[in-house]
This record gives C-alpha cells, sequence and structure tokens, in this order.
C-alpha cells in the first residue's frame, strides 16, 4: 500500500513583497568607495602627467627599441671569465646573505610570534618592530646604506641580504609559529621545561617542514635581488650591468641582462624542485 | 506527446573503457514523476546527466517534447536546458552568493551576458524568486549567503533554483543522498508538490527504495547500465526488487 | 641459528645503516660549512677594502653621518611622498588588469589550448617574477624616458606574475559543482566562468592584491634610483649630493609612507574579505 504524504513542512516566515540588491547602507559606502578609486586613479594619472596616448605605442615602441639595439646580444661578453667569476661571486653573496638572514630569523621570528615569544609587553613589539623594519626598506636602500659605511664591495651586499633576509623570511617564519598547535607547546611546558626547551621540542618539530620550504624561497628571493645589488655598487654582477648601461654599450647589456634572467629562473627551477621534495616528505 | 523520450542510450566514458549505459529505452508522460532506483554504478547518475547532456552519450537519442537534444549545437543546447530543471545530490551551489543571487541564477539561461555582469534580474524574475522562496520556506534567508545553511535548506535552495527556471522537465539526481532521513522525507516531499503544483514531470534518481516507492507513480529499474524493470510504483514488489538489486531484499 | 640470534642480527644491521646515515649526514654538513667559510673568504674577507674601512670607530663614525636627518627636507617630500604612494596604486592596478589574460592562459582547466597555451602562462609568470623591478625599470626608463610613468610599469610588470600564479592556482583547485549547475542552467561559457569560478577566487585575488600592493610601495620608492621617479629620485639627490642627512629623512619617509600603506591595507581587507 503506497500512502503518498503531503508536504508537512509549516511555514511560519513571512513573505516579502520586494527585494532590493542594494542594501542601505552598505551599498552606498561600497559604491563611494568604488567611486573614490576611480576618481582617485584619474587624480593619479593627471598629477603624475602620464602620457596616455604614450601607453598604447609604448609597447611597440619597447619591442622595437629590443630589436634594433638589444638584439643580437653579447653573448661572448657574458662568457667572460670575469664576468663569470662575479656570476660565481653573486651565488655566494646570495648564500651568505640567505644563510645569515635565515640563521638570524630564527630567533627573531621566535620572539616575534604572538603565542610563544617570550615577553608580550615588550620582546613582542621589538620583535615585530625589527622585522617590519628591515621588511620596509628595500634591499637596494640597505645596499646604498652598507655602500657608503662601508665602501664598495661583497660585504654592504652580504649585508643588505641579510636585512631583506631577516624581513622576508621572519615575517613568514612568524606566520607558521603563530600557526601551530599550542597543545603540544602546553605539554611541554607542563613537563617543566624551560623556554629554549618548549621552542626546540615544541615549536621547531611542528615548523620545521614549512620553515625549510619558506628558507628555500627566500634564498630564491635573495638570489634575485643578487643579482641587481652590483648596479648600486655592492658586489656581484650587477656592476658590469651599471658600466654597460653608462656605456650605452646597449648589446652587452642585453648580454648581462640575458644572463640574469637565465640564472634567476634555473635557481627558480632548482628553488621550486627542492620545496616540492620537502613538501613531499 | 511524451515529454521525455530516450531511445537506445548507451554511454562510455572512454573510448576503451566500459559501456556505463548499454542501451536504455523509456518515455516519461506530462504527468509522471519517474524515478529510477538500482544498485550503484547501474548507471543512474550517468542516465540523468545524459538528459541535458552534462554527459556526452555515445549513441541513442533523447527527445524533449519532440526536439532532439542529442543533435543539437552548443547555443540551441543552452536553450533546451534552461527548460530542464536540476536539483543535484551535492546541492552544487555557488557558496559565497546569497540564497536570492543563488535562486536567481536559475534564470541565467534568459539573461544577457551583459545582465548578468552586473546581475541585473527583470523584476518579474526577482518576483518570481521571492514567490517561490516562500513557498520553500526561505524567506527569512534571502539575503543569507549560502555556507551559512544546513543540509536541508541548501537543498531548498536548489530546488527552488531549478523551479524558477519555468521548467518542462525537472531532473534530479539523488536529492537526499546528503540529507538526514527526516529532512530527506520533508525534501522529497517538497519536490513532489513542486512537481505536481506547476505540472511538471520529473525524473528523479535514488537509492531509498521506500522514498521511490512512496513519491514516485512509475519506477523504472536500472541494473548494469540495462533496464530491467519498466512500470507503475504500484507494481514493484519483492520479486521486481530482486530482480534489479540481485540479491535478497531485506 | 635461534630466534635471540637473530634478532640480533637484525638490530646489529638496523645499527650500522644508522650509523652509516649518520656518518654521511656529518660529511655532508662538514662539507657545507666548509662551503661556507670559503664563501666567506672570497666574497667579504677578499673583497673588501679593509684599508678604508679602518677599525669599528671609524664604522660609528660613517653610521654617525646619516645623523641627525636634515629635516629642512620636508617640504620637499610631501610631492614625491604622493607620487610613490599614486605609482603603488596605479601600477597594482595596471598589474591586475593584466593578470587576467595571464591567468586564463595558466590554469589548466580553463586554458584555451591544452599545453601551449599553459606553457606561455606560466612563462610570462615566471618571466615577470624572475626580473627585478629596477631591471624592469630600466628597460622602461629606456623606451619612455625618464619620469613616473616608467616606474609605474616597471612595478605592474613584477606584480603581474606575483598576482597571477596564485589567482591560477586558486582556479585550479575550485569546486567543480557550482559550475556543473550553472551548466546544467544553460548559462554561457561566460556564464559559467562568471558565476562558478569567479566568487570562489575572489577572496584569493583581492588578499594577494592587497599584499602585493603593499610590497609595491616599497618597490615605487627606490624606482626613483634609476629614474623612474617618486622618493628615490629624492633619494638619488641626496646621494649625489653627499647630504647623508637628508637620505636618514628620506628613509623616515619612505617608513612613514610604508606604515600609512600597513594600515590602509588593514582596514580595507577587514572591509572587503
Amino acid at each position: 500500500m503506497i500512502v503518498v504524504k503531503q508536504d508537512a513542512m509549516p511555514s511560519k516566515t513571512v513573505s516579502r513583497k520586494t527585494w532590493s540588491r542594494f542594501k542601505y547602507p552598505q551599498s552606498l559606502i561600497r559604491f563611494s568607495i568604488y567611486l573614490f578609486i576611480l576618481v582617485f586613479i584619474g587624480y593619479s594619472i593627471a598629477y603624475m602627467n602620464i602620457p596616455l596616448d604614450r601607453f598604447l605605442t609604448m609597447f611597440g615602441r619597447l619591442g622595437k627599441m629590443i630589436a634594433t639595439r638589444y638584439y643580437p646580444p653579447d653573448i661572448s661578453y657574458a662568457l667572460d671569465k670575469d664576468y663569470l667569476r662575479y656570476v660565481l661571486e653573486t651565488i655566494q653573496m646570495a648564500y651568505l646573505g640567505a644563510l645569515f638572514g635565515v640563521l638570524l630569523s630564527i630567533p627573531i621570528s621566535v620572539c616575534a610570534s604572538f603565542n610563544v615569544t617570550p615577553n608580550r609587553k615588550f620582546v613582542y613589539p621589538i620583535g615585530r618592530f625589527i622585522i617590519m623594519f628591515c621588511r620596509s626598506i628595500h634591499e637596494m636602500i640597505w645596499a646604498i646604506l652598507f655602500v657608503i659605511i662601508i665602501g664598495f664591495g661583497m660585504l654592504p651586499g652580504v649585508l643588505a641580504l641579510t636585512m631583506f633576509c631577516i624581513g622576508f623570511a621572519g615575517k613568514l617564519f612568524a606566520e607558521e609559529v603563530e600557526a601551530i598547535k599550542m597543545g603540544q607547546i602546553e605539554a611541554i611546558r607542563a613537563t617543566g621545561a624551560n623556554f629554549f626547551q618548549v621552542i626546540l621540542y615544541g615549536v621547531f618539530p611542528q615548523v620545521k617542514v614549512m620553515w625549510t620550504g619558506i628558507a628555500i624561497y627566500t634564498w630564491d628571493s635573495a638570489f634575485r635581488a643578487a643579482t641587481v645589488l652590483g648596479y648600486f655598487g655592492a658586489g656581484g654582477m650587477g656592476w658590469y650591468l651599471k658600466q654597460t648601461i653608462e656605456q650605452l654599450d646597449t648589446l652587452r647589456v642585453s648580454a648581462i641582462l640575458l644572463s640574469i634572467i637565465t640564472l634567476v629562473i634555473i635557481s627558480e627551477i632548482l628553488s621550486a624542485w627542492a620545496r616540492n621534495k620537502i613538501a613531499k616528505k | 506527446m511524451a515529454t521525455l523520450e530516450v531511445i537506445n542510450l548507451r554511454v562510455r566514458y572512454q573510448r576503451s573503457g566500459p559501456e556505463i549505459l548499454k542501451g536504455v529505452n523509456f518515455s516519461l508522460e506530462p504527468n509522471d514523476f519517474l524515478a529510477v532506483i538500482g544498485p550503484s554504478g547501474a548507471g543512474k547518475s550517468t542516465l540523468i546527466r545524459c538528459i541535458n547532456r552534462l554527459v556526452e552519450p555515445t549513441s541513442g537519442e533523447v527527445l524533449l517534447n519532440g526536439i532532439n537534444v542529442t543533435r543539437l549545437g552548443q547555443r540551441e543546447l543552452r536553450k533546451a536546458r534552461r527548460s530542464m530543471g536540476m536539483i543535484f545530490q551535492e546541492f552544487n551551489l555557488v557558496e559565497r552568493m546569497s540564497v536570492m543571487d543563488n535562486v536567481l541564477s536559475g534564470r541565467l539561461g534568459y539573461t544577457g551576458t551583459f545582465r548578468s555582469l552586473l546581475r541585473m534580474y527583470r523584476k518579474s524574475e526577482i518576483q518570481k524568486a521571492l514567490e517561490i522562496l516562500d513557498k520553500v520556506g526561505l524567506s527569512d534567508f534571502v539575503d543569507k549567503r549560502v555556507d551559512q545553511l544546513s543540509g536541508g535548506q541548501r537543498q531548498r535552495v536548489g530546488i527552488a533554483r531549478a523551479v524558477i527556471q519555468d521548467p518542462k522537465l525537472l531532473l534530479v539526481d539523488e536529492p537526499t543522498s546528503s540529507l538526514d532521513p527526516k529532512i530527506a522525507r520533508d525534501i522529497m516531499g517538497m519536490i513532489k508538490k513542486m512537481s505536481t503544483e506547476a505540472s511538471i514531470p520529473a525524473i528523479c534518481n535514488i537509492h531509498d527504495v521506500q522514498l521511490a516507492l512512496e513519491f514516485s507513480n512509475r519506477i523504472i529499474g536500472l541494473q548494469d547500465g540495462h533496464k530491467k524493470f519498466d512500470g507503475p510504483a504500484a507494481s514493484v514488489n519483492r520479486n521486481v526488487l530482486e530482480e534489479i538489486y540481485a540479491f535478497e531484499v531485506l | 641459528m635461534n630466534q635471540d640470534t637473530l634478532q640480533k642480527n637484525q638490530v646489529d644491521a638496523i645499527i650500522l645503516t644508522r650509523r652509516k646515515a649518520k656518518e654521511i649526514r656529518y660529511c655532508f654538513y662538514t662539507l657545507l660549512f666548509l662551503l661556507v667559510i670559503w664563501s666567506i673568504k672570497i666574497t667579504i674577507i677578499d673583497d673588501t677594502d679593509w684599508d678604508r674601512i679602518g677599525n669599528i670607530g671609524s664604522i660609528f663614525r660613517s653610521m654617525a653621518r646619516f645623523f641627525p636627518p636634515d629635516l629642512s627636507l620636508i617640504k620637499y617630500l610631501f610631492k614625491p611622498t604622493v607620487e610613490t604612494f599614486m605609482m603603488a596604486f596605479l601600477g597594482t592596478i595596471i598589474a591586475v588588469i593584466l593578470s587576467l589574460p595571464v591567468v586564463w592562459l595558466g590554469a589548466r582547466n580553463i586554458t584555451p589550448g591544452s599545453s601551449m597555451t599553459y606553457g606561455i602562462g606560466r612563462l610570462i609568470m615566471t618571466l615577470s617574477r624572475s626580473i627585478h623591478e629596477v631591471v624592469w625599470a630600466l628597460l622602461f626608463v629606456s623606451a619612455v624616458g625618464l619620469g613616473a610613468f616608467p616606474g609605474i610599469m616597471a612595478v605592474a610588470m613584477r606584480s603581474i606574475g606575483f598576482i597571477s600564479k596564485v589567482t591560477a592556482e586558486a582556479v585550479e583547485d575550485i569546486d567543480p559543482r557550482p559550475l556543473e549547475a550553472i551548466r546544467a542552467v544553460g548559462g554561457s561559457q561566460f556564464q559559467v566562468i562568471l558565476f562558478g569560478i569567479v566568487p570562489q577566487i575572489l577572496p584569493v585575488f583581492i588578499g594577494n592584491t592587497i599584499f602585493q600592493w603593499d610590497i609595491n610601495i616599497r618597490r615605487s620608492a627606490i624606482m626613483g634610483l634609476v629614474g623612474a621617479g617618486g622618493l628615490g629620485l629624492m633619494l638619488q639627490r641626496q646621494l649625489l649630493m653627499y647630504n647623508y642627512g637628508g637620505v636618514t629623512t628620506v628613509v623616515i619617509a619612505v617608513l612613514v609612507l610604508i606604515g600609512l600603506g600597513e594600515v590602509f591595507s588593514y582596514y580595507i581587507r577587514k572591509a572587503i574579505i
């Protein structure tokens, strides 16, 4: 015997007569923001005298310029022994800067993490401030500052990269630490361990994998910066870039740029591969 | 004329893969509520999806009110699809949009590109949405984001979205599998109510035989891509079920 | 051979492999350490002009040249600061607009031409991220001359890679079920993208855009060092005049601007997401 049941859903809801997508005041606020953004864009373009007509022709000019003046690149220049030595030094500079930066970031980021910082009133803000400070100043500015203090060469480059990496890795490290499960930390604290033991046995095991990936990413970014640091005198192949640009040696410039791009792409592939391997483990 | 005619439908997902549907034939009359039952892997879900060509049939024909859906080009297919309202097992709603926007998205087949960019639906459509939401009991949730609703409420949004299309046919794919048994019964009731009130025939894929027999007037039994039974729900007895499910029906 | 001897042999074997692994690891670390020492020697020790540095005292004296900051510059800093802010803003917006086709190409599930277009999309993303903003700036300055415009384009080019990469990855991870529903309703391809894909990736897209806008402020600040506008021009001028107090002032201005940017982006993030 089949019984067809009627719908037994009691409808206590009130039936509405109209509906509008625009709710006051949220929609008004949203539209004002959009309008403001558009107006600001227009104002900015006028303020900076941006030649809008040039905008469309720009890519054409860029293409033509590259084709005539930057091609064919003077590859022999880029394969020159002295240049290659500088390339090697750039890699070493990046490597050292990233190493020191990452090592220094470890304690700084622990202090800058709200959940495990030893002192929330003083140490935490100081840690945060150091990281923000290092991040805010562009690596090129760091390079220039160190060049002024120390002179030309690799050392200011390594120091500049260290500062950059503290900011870069520090922020990412701290984010990871703040995302850990506090249960493990509580357990270790409960055993009576001191601060360092808590960090060593509670925090590090949880963040180890992510931190390794971040460290590789940091090295990659440091390398990209290292290739250009020499432009401002801080050592590395960037110096050659400055020379050739100043001498209007455009074919050599393109050779150097090509070598920079190639190296960065290689390092990107390497770091992506390394990060994949770490992620799979 | 039958609303839906399925003629010798065959489906194979890959050229070398097994045939999921092996020549299914049936037709659907304008006042039918047809339930498709059968064991898992019988091809029930595939069958429903072939009707609006979410899955492309390998051979065979599907006729909707005389129009051969299987032969349609892209534009005509979209037109045909908007006359078929579909209700999904996992609701398939746009999570971050509101209930109202999800229901109105049922009218996208009737909305031009520009209007859909600005989400400018017609006033009549908005009115209809409000009426349907009232019928499914969601008037209080009109502007709520869908991911804040319960399973039963989400399926009601799915039902509303299918109904607002003014469809000629309802395609229902396991509407209750993701729901609690009590809610499942309510939802089936609601679908049946919408179907009878607006005189829309429905073809519904269900694995719960009890519900199928309760709400439908016709049953099709599918087993391993073959149609094993096609008849009124009243005539489904233990032998029929045993044949479809090929084991002792408890 | 009884059970105990068998077990002991197994344990011994494990200890042996562990020790071997340990030894390999130590060798590796020592090698790494030696590499570091060698690198330090080559880059820092050999390359640095130790005579010029002198002693620690002269280093501190060098640092002292940066203080006190030259406050007379402040009134000249407003225009460049606003310009830098606008450069970051416009650069990010241009990057957002130009990222859209790159996302379309570089996402496996919506790319139009299978692996070829996907490869092009990914290549554009990699190029954009690999080329340093200074290099982009140099390119654009030689193409369109000095000023803020090349700086904006350089910043934009640099950001395209990040925004499009993260968004493309989000597109590849979407839930396909709403797309099925929009198709079933009779929606066109455009509507499937608009109602199926866009709502799902919007938080990621906007979040990362704001993130890049933040970073672009610091990038815009140095564009002037190669002639591309903003506070960097001021910085360069102070450097050329050896006015280190002025350098400090400009750096402070950059810090203030970035601070404001952080505050802004915090509130915008709360409002939109």
